[in-house]
This record gives structure tokens, C-alpha cells and sequence, in this order.
């Protein structure tokens, strides 16, 4: 395993505290770890994509840091409206 | 050397994201909660993206790895502003 394996499989284990949070607080606040959780998948396909040399993966991290911008609006204009 | 250089920034990126993951965890309100949300799209992903451009320089993938971040940076005070309105009604 090169750097970028070892770095997107570290940051895989950022996913369980907030997985802890969206299950177990409030619903504003899974959305807040919905966020992080979306820039932190985006950092795993990046390091993936590099980490397995294969370049044309970027895309799919730059297609899932936007979705997850526009998930995290969806999220918070539905919860405001509540 | 500049492997080692890649190292430590990747290290240091990496470090900075699970330590806004735990920070969302440990802190009780999602006010609290947003800073480290905020941090999270700011500190780690600059980290990583400078260990990817020493790596790979500005070709295709580094490109690509600007336009995650600057999709990150850019967006990330956007959504946090929706939440923190949506939490305090």
C-alpha cells in the first residue's frame, strides 16, 4: 500500500463518529455530520484515485464534493422548514 | 526528500479531518458542531491537495484535485450558513 491508500483508509474511520451522531442527536445535527461526511468521501476518492494512479477518477470526487454541497442545502432547507 | 514532504502533509491532512469527525462528536449543540464541519473543508483538504500537487504536479490530476477543493472551500461556508439558520428556528 502506497501513501494515498494508507491516508484514504484513515479517513474512512472518520466516518464512525459521525455515523455515532447521525443516529444518535438530533436530526440539525446528522445533517452537520452529513456535511463533513460528504467532504470526507470526497478526500477518499481523491486519495483513491490517486493512490491507484488512475486519474480519470478524479471526476468522480469532484462529482461527489458538489453533490454533497447541494445535499447539505437540500438537507438544511427541508430541516428550516420544519 | 519529497516523498517525505508528501508524507507529512498527507499525515497532517488526514489528522485534521479525524480530528473535525471527533470534534463533531464531542461537541453537545450544532452550533458547536458547525466549527468543526467548517474546519473540516478548510485545514485538511489544502493539507492533502499540497501533498497531491508536490506528487503529481499541475497535470490532469492535480487540476482535478483543485477543482474538489475549491468545490470544498468555496461551498462549504454556503451550507454551513443553511444549517445554522435551519438550527436556530
Amino acid at each position: 500500500m502506497n501513501a494515498f491508500e494508507i491516508a484514504a483508509l484513515a479517513l474512512v474511520t472518520g466516518f464512525v463518529p459521525l455515523l455515532w451522531v447521525g443516529l444518535r442527536e438530533r436530526e440539525i445535527d446528522g445533517v452537520v455530520a452529513l456535511e463533513l461526511a460528504g467532504a470526507v468521501t470526497a478526500l477518499i476518492l481523491v486519495c483513491l484515485a490517486e493512490g491507484y494512479h488512475r486519474g480519470i477518477y478524479m471526476g468522480v470526487a469532484v462529482v461527489c464534493a458538489a453533490v454533497s454541497w447541494i445535499s447539505g442545502l437540500v438537507f438544511a432547507r427541508f430541516l428550516g422548514r420544519l | 526528500m519529497r516523498n517525505v514532504v508528501v508524507d507529512v502533509l498527507l499525515a497532517a491532512g488526514v489528522t485534521a479531518e479525524l480530528l473535525c469527525c471527533v470534534g463533531v462528536a464531542v461537541m453537545r449543540t450544532a452550533f458547536d458542531r458547525l466549527h468543526y464541519s467548517a474546519a473540516g473543508t478548510t485545514v485538511g483538504p489544502f493539507c492533502i491537495l499540497a501533498a497531491l500537487l508536490l506528487r503529481e504536479g499541475f497535470g490532469q490530476v492535480g487540476l482535478s484535485g483543485i477543482a474538489v477543493v475549491a468545490l470544498l472551500f468555496l461551498t462549504g461556508p454556503l451550507v454551513v450558513h443553511a444549517t445554522a439558520r435551519a438550527a436556530r428556528r
